[in-house]
């Protein structure tokens, strides 16, 4: 039998010189690079795949894989992936980007894209809070959530609620379009979800976004077993499953394949 | 201290606590009535870069808070050493950890070279958070000449919450700074790094499944042992890429579900079925 390699845990994708990468240890972002590498080898399309990626914590991802990977400006990941596309229609799209870049800086971008039903797969990486340059509050913190600018909490009735991204779009995109939350903890429910995005992208020529919820335990100040609990109480907020219109979050449907 | 201004330099692994030592110096040297400039600086990763901090201390008021060469270096780990390798100067005193830098990594024939095992010393004494205490307490005594209770009650009036909600912590970093208040500074002109990354594959079989940890990927983050459903996962005594334990696997305990490759975030781990 061959013995064991560097590259006996990754997915054939990846870009073996550039690991160790550069981010946190524990980082969720690494966890869902990983799966989108599993996702992309599954369906045998590595040739096809092109990624833009946004500033912060996303742009660290630029040599992961051995694909072309565009670097955008902060919250253009969209139309940037969207103007390749339509130069390009041959191509697989993906325009990857946090939570500040897709529903703070990029949120014209992101809904214009769902509206206009440009056929790309927009991933939203959701860890409530600005990572890269320290862990500040964003749009999607929960209320009374402490981060480095809300030592006390968030306070609701000043910065707003938890901002419910895939919600919003799903109100004024195409019927056509593929819109779904998933989170890091369940990889396996995580590839589903990414792989019928990207089919719809294939066969459907719509637009799809996943919101995948994130854990940062650098800035969250926590270890793994803290990470993961406070991860199942933002799926209590951000219910995971595929977002349907017109109904309240408790209607979501869920996947469970 | 007979100089106008000093300058200290302190490098290591981010999530060491070089910041956090830093600023417990500051402090003690503002409370000996001393200008105190100090900045930190660390990359937009926070983690896994190098971490350093400048320091300066005088009498008379600091101008500008950076400098070209350093009167007091200490560095703690390996991939921090080209970082500051530009700051030591001939009349510079290093202090460095022997169990992770080997000591030809500095100019031979320096005789202002010092070492302090810290790693060795906080692995198997004191509790693995404990490096920068020792490391503190051996510049308080040997390069500054602090008395020791005044940087004690700045060390435990800095930490006090951490030492609040452990009470535990706080009789090991007591014991980590005596002892290193006490210690004598090796010398030698030569010596091995026991702590460093380990550069091999790690493979663990029988008759039912292959396990895998690339110690040279792992970050040391422990969610493949927090996933693991029967316990089979435990930290072990390599050290991985940014010095932190990796896993150890009980291979007979392990059931081969998939758990700790599924979630590990930095593919430094697999646990497969043996082909048959």
């Amino acid at each position: 039998m061959k013995l064991p390699d560097e590259k006996f845990g990754m997915p054939a994708c990846f870009n073996v010189k550039s690991k160790p990468s550069l981010f946190c240890p524990g980082c969720g972002e690494s966890m869902i690079l990983k799966h989108l590498g599993a996702v992309i080898d599954n369906e045998k399309i590595q040739s096809k795949i092109t990624l833009a990626i946004d500033i912060g914590c996303t742009l660290l991802s630029w040599d992961y894989y051995n694909f072309d990977i565009i670097q955008t400006h902060h919250g253009r990941s969209v139309p940037t992936a969207v103007g390749y596309k339509m130069a390009r229609d041959k191509r697989i799209v993906i325009a990857l980007m946090g939570d500040g870049g897709a529903y703070a800086i990029g949120l014209q971008s992101l809904l214009h894209a769902a509206f206009r039903n440009d056929p790309i797969l927009a991933i939203v990486i959701n860890n409530t809070e600005y990572s890269m340059t320290g862990g500040q509050m964003a749009p999607t913190s929960l209320p009374d959530e402490i981060t480095s600018t809300s030592p006390l909490g968030k306070n609701a009735s000043i910065f707003g609620p938890a901002f419910h991204g895939p919600e919003l779009v799903r109100q004024i995109a195409n019927p056509k379009a593929f819109i779904a939350r998933s989170s890091v903890s369940n990889p396996i429910m995580m590839e589903t979800i990414i792989t019928k995005a990207l089919k719809n992208q294939i066969t459907n020529k719509s637009f799809s976004m996943v919101e995948i919820l994130s854990i940062c335990p650098t800035n969250w100040k926590m270890n793994a077993a803290e990470s993961f609990e406070f991860l199942a109480k933002l799926e209590k907020v951000y219910p995971v499953g595929e977002i349907i219109k017109n109904k309240s979050d408790k209607d979501s449907k869920s996947i469970s394949e | 201290m007979k100089k106008e201004v000093t300058k200290i330099v302190l490098a290591g692994e981010g999530g060491q606590g070089i910041q956090t030592i830093a600023k417990v110096l500051s402090t003690a040297l503002v409370s000996a009535g001393y200008f105190v400039s100090y900045i930190p600086q660390f990359g937009p990763e926070q983690r896994g870069t190098p971490s350093v901090s400048f320091i300066q201390f005088s009498k008379s008021e600091i101008t500008y808070p950076k400098f070209d060469t350093a009167d007091i270096v200490m560095v703690l780990r390996r991939r921090a050493i080209n970082t500051i390798m530009s700051y030591i100067g001939a009349n510079t005193q290093v202090l460095f950890d022997s169990s992770t830098i080997a000591r030809q990594k500095f100019s031979i024939n320096n005789s202002k070279i010092f070492a302090i095992p810290a790693t060795k010393l906080a692995e198997e004494q004191f509790g693995n958070k404990n490096q920068n205490i020792l490391a503190l307490g051996v510049l308080a005594k040997n390069f500054l000449d602090y008395p020791e209770n005044a940087m004690w009650e700045i060390i435990s009036s800095q930490l006090g919450k951490k030492f609040a909600k452990n009470p535990d912590l706080a009789i090991k970093a007591k014991a980590a700074f005596d002892f290193a208040y006490n210690f004598q500074l090796e010398t030698k002109k030569f010596s091995k790094p026991e702590y460093d990354t380990c550069e091999e594959i790690i493979v663990k079989k029988n008759s039912d499944r292959l396990a895998v940890i690339i110690p040279k990927y792992c970050k040391g983050c422990g969610i493949c042992i927090e996933k693991c459903p029967v316990q089979a996962l435990s930290f072990g005594k390599t050290l991985g890429v940014y010095g932190t334990p990796t896993p150890d696997i009980d291979i007979e305990k392990c059931i081969t579900c998939g758990n700790c490759f599924r979630f590990c975030p930095d593919s430094a781990i697999k646990v497969s079925p043996t082909q048959k």
